[in-house]
């Protein structure tokens, strides 16, 4: 238990000593703030039908856990998915591989520490809660219970299940970032849509991983016997819709049942038993069983210096002349090269499949859905625009090349927006049909709000999480149609010059910042 | 040509000084730093690389100061760090390529010289698999071939022959040695060795301070008459150390030859003053200003 508890420490301590962790714990603050609208906003965050509860301390307590354990689930997972990679990347892998520890001890550490990683964003979120609660509390007593027990028995059996999600996707999935995306992405779709069935029974939340079909039955009954209702549907999520009154009920949480409470234990010990699985498919940083025959790329060159081989030697006298050209063109091939090259090439099938698609489906559904699902798959392709120098240790070079601001950079920043563009050149297609200039505007804009945001965030953090998390949760607010969100410019109120010029201006401070920043790295190595 | 560093002192923090007021004119030809970890080599030369900045102090290339004006010697520049990496998903050709965009390096040519390059560091047979399968030695060949693409008349090479095999490494001294003539080439190696057969002038560092620079037989003069060895029981070997600085020990059945520093040959029966190497002068400089 001693090697478990120092591997966690140290594994945490790694992750959590970052510019980055603290942005995100400060983005986690901001979002865990709108968990909780004002009562005259234009969404919120628990729709149940044109009803809600008095903000009482039941109501705040269990939105703000459900909010957590629902969002959390999503971007946790991008944020803790590469414990075993940071293992691999720096090569103290190897030296875990030459040590005593079992596999399953190995993969137990690392799903308890990004447990721990996650549980340390559910206490910010969960001290927000309780500041909201006096920020729009309407007089009602404060009632600890109605906030510890849902983050006790919905977030943190969540986010354990979490934990050892992104441990099994690590190992069975590797470095194929984007399809880890997907499958989780599908399963806690899977496990959302089960919150509303229309099940006779009394829904107990056993069979359920977040435990969320408990509030969810809780509040539709609630609704139904105290307003003779027949709801059937509760969603969570950031809902916009048109402002209207809402009826206000008294909600006054859920009864706490043992069989709930142990089926949280038989969740948890099912992630445990989820890793012990997994242990025996672990690559033990022993890359060359784990490709097996048919990855013969992974397999080491044989090398043919020494002196098997005459050495021709080099004469600087015989070499051709230099010319010197200091166009950026080729800069733009070779990160585009770079980009169509990163990760698994089968993975373009469904961008490809993606982007042609969008030929054929109507409009609205190809711009407000399409296009934001088909550039999130792009998500760790632009994620490693700015970042991948430094994750290769090739900034020793890039940095001390001619002109890297003024070259460099501008060649990383189109290589992206090319990549974008290329992909949403069906779309383009269309409107330029149908003539509709605007729209193709707004894309090209939204295409260079991805990529700024990405080499932003990249220089800035100097990793890739960052620009992830928040690539995703913009993706998630533009789907579920969050207005103020919507940078592709999708949504029928965002074709004006004036949502152009405001997206306009935002890139264009994300840019300075970039290249304000840059230039400080790469003359303080 | 010249490289001129004058009074160069770069601070991390209030306790953490990389270099200390240092100052050295650097010519045509090989200079090899030598000096322990935290030295201030590998500082030094990411300096003179333009990738960090000096606290204070000025360099010039030929009269133009390159801390304000880094581009000026970027166009010139081959460097070679310690650490350095790859993108794996390029090969060796798409690579070099990649590196002449960034040194502006273009024309009909460069195939050429790519190819070049790619033959004298014995890396054509493999020129197009992806780098991420190259072996250490390998992706070392590669950091070489690309500091040399701009024809550069700055080389930089810090720790050139970690990863490289006996062959390689002689192979390589005869390819810098080629380059001397034209060109201000610093290397700095942790094998004493190394720069002992490839340097024409060497410079000792210790605590981000220069403590010596000159031509190897004057430094190796400093040393000569303060070199002895001695053949000692192997039980005797512990005591001794305690006494002398020990250079090297040599077990020879049941005794063993210890070769060490010392200023008074009398003070130990049956030792012999030998002739002083590099290596005997570094220790001894490095000791006395330890």
């Amino acid at each position: 238990m001693q090697y478990i508890y120092s591997i966690v420490k140290a594994d945490y301590l790694q992750r959590t000593r970052s510019y980055a962790f603290l942005l995100t714990l400060a983005i986690t603050i901001y979002v865990a703030y709108l968990f909780v609208p004002p009562v005259s906003a234009s969404y919120t965050t628990l729709s149940a039908v044109g009803f809600k509860s008095v903000y009482n301390a039941a109501w705040v307590g269990y939105i703000s856990a459900t909010m957590t354990a629902v969002m959390l689930s999503f971007y946790g997972f991008l944020l803790v998915n590469n414990s075993i990679k940071r293992d691999t990347d720096t090569e103290v892998g190897l030296i875990i591989a030459a040590t005593p520890i079992s596999n399953f001890r190995y993969l137990l550490a690392k799903q308890l520490s990004n447990f721990v990683v996650l549980c340390t964003i559910a206490v910010c979120t969960f001290a927000v809660s309780i500041l909201m609660f006096f920020v729009r509390g309407a007089g009602y007593p404060l009632v600890l219970a109605h906030f510890i027990l849902p983050y006790l028995l919905f977030v943190l059996p969540a986010m354990f299940l979490v934990a050892a999600l992104a441990v099994v996707a690590e190992v069975f999935l590797g470095k194929r970032s984007i399809l880890q995306f997907i499958v989780y992405f599908f399963l806690c779709g899977v496990a959302l849509s089960s919150l509303n069935t229309k099940s006779t029974a009394p829904p107990s939340g056993v069979l359920d991983p977040f435990g969320l079909s408990l509030v969810t039955s809780s509040i539709k009954n609630e609704i139904n016997t105290r307003f003779h209702q027949h709801i059937d549907q509760v969603s969570f999520g950031f809902i916009f819709s048109k402002r209207r009154p809402f009826q206000l009920i008294t909600w006054n949480g859920i009864n706490w049942t043992a069989l709930f409470i142990l089926s949280r234990l038989l969740w948890m010990s099912f992630a445990v038993a989820l890793v012990y699985l997994s242990s025996f498919f672990f690559h033990r940083f022993d890359f060359k069983k784990a490709a097996g025959k048919k990855k013969k790329r992974a397999e080491i060159v044989p090398d043919h210096g020494g002196l098997a081989v005459v050495p021709a030697g080099i004469s600087s006298a015989l070499l051709p002349p230099v010319v010197f050209n200091y166009s950026i063109v080729p800069f733009i091939k070779t990160e585009l090269l770079l980009l169509i090259r990163q990760g698994n090439k089968w993975l373009w099938l469904p961008s490809i499949g993606l982007s042609l698609s969008m030929l054929f489906t109507p409009l609205p559904i190809a711009s407000l859905y399409l296009l934001p699902a088909l550039w999130f798959l792009q998500v760790t392709r632009w994620s490693e625009l700015v970042t991948k120098e430094k994750a290769n240790r090739l900034h020793y070079f890039t940095y001390a090349s001619y002109k890297p601001l003024q070259r460099m950079l501008p060649a990383q920043i189109i290589a992206g927006f090319l990549l974008a563009m290329a992909l949403a050149f069906p779309l383009v297609l269309r409107y330029a049909i149908i003539m509709d200039g605007l729209s193709i505007i707004n894309i090209i804009i939204g295409a260079l709000f991805v990529v700024s945001l990405s080499v932003c965030m990249g220089i800035l953090s100097g990793g890739k999480k960052l620009f992830e998390v928040i690539f995703f949760l913009l993706t998630y607010a533009v789907v579920n149609g969050l207005p103020f969100t919507d940078y592709p410019g999708s949504q029928p109120q965002h074709h004006n010059l004036v949502f152009t010029g405001v997206l306009s201006a935002i890139i264009l401070a994300l840019l300075l910042i970039s290249f304000s920043a840059r230039r400080y790295q790469v003359r303080h190595l | 040509m010249a490289l001129e560093i004058k009074g160069l002192t770069k601070q991390y923090n209030a306790t953490k000084t990389g270099l200390s007021d240092y100052s050295i004119t650097i010519d045509k030809g090989i200079l090899g730093l030598l000096g322990p970890n935290g030295a201030g080599k590998s500082t030094l030369m990411k300096i003179i690389a333009t990738i960090s900045q000096p606290t204070r102090g000025t360099i010039l290339l030929d009269g133009v100061d390159i801390v304000s004006n880094p581009n000026f010697i970027r166009k010139v520049l081959g460097y070679l760090p310690q650490d350095f990496g790859v993108y794996p998903n390029l090969n060796a050709y798409e690579f070099l390529e990649y590196i002449a965009a960034m040194k502006g390096v273009g024309g009909k040519d460069l195939r050429r010289r790519i190819d070049m390059l790619l033959e004298g560091v014995n890396l054509t047979a493999d020129a197009k698999k992806p780098i991420g399968t190259y072996s250490g030695g390998m992706k070392q060949r590669v950091g070489i071939a690309q500091a040399l693409l701009n024809d550069p008349k700055v080389l930089i090479f810090d720790e050139p022959t970690v990863g490289l095999d006996p062959e390689e490494r002689v192979r390589f001294r005869q390819l810098i040695s080629e380059m001397a003539d034209d060109c201000i080439i610093i290397l700095s190696s942790h094998i004493v060795s190394d720069i002992e057969t490839i340097a024409d002038e060497v410079a000792i560092m210790q605590g981000g301070k220069l403590i010596t620079k000159g031509y190897q037989h004057d430094i190796i003069e400093q040393a000569n008459g303060r070199i002895f060895e001695v053949l000692l029981e192997s039980s005797d070997v512990a005591a001794f150390k305690t006494k002398y600085k020990v250079i090297d020990t040599s077990r020879q059945k049941d005794r063993t030859r210890v070769r060490y520093i010392s200023t008074d040959q009398a003070n130990v029966a049956a030792a012999r003053p030998v002739d002083a190497g590099l290596e005997d002068a570094y220790l001894l400089l490095t000791q006395h200003n330890a």
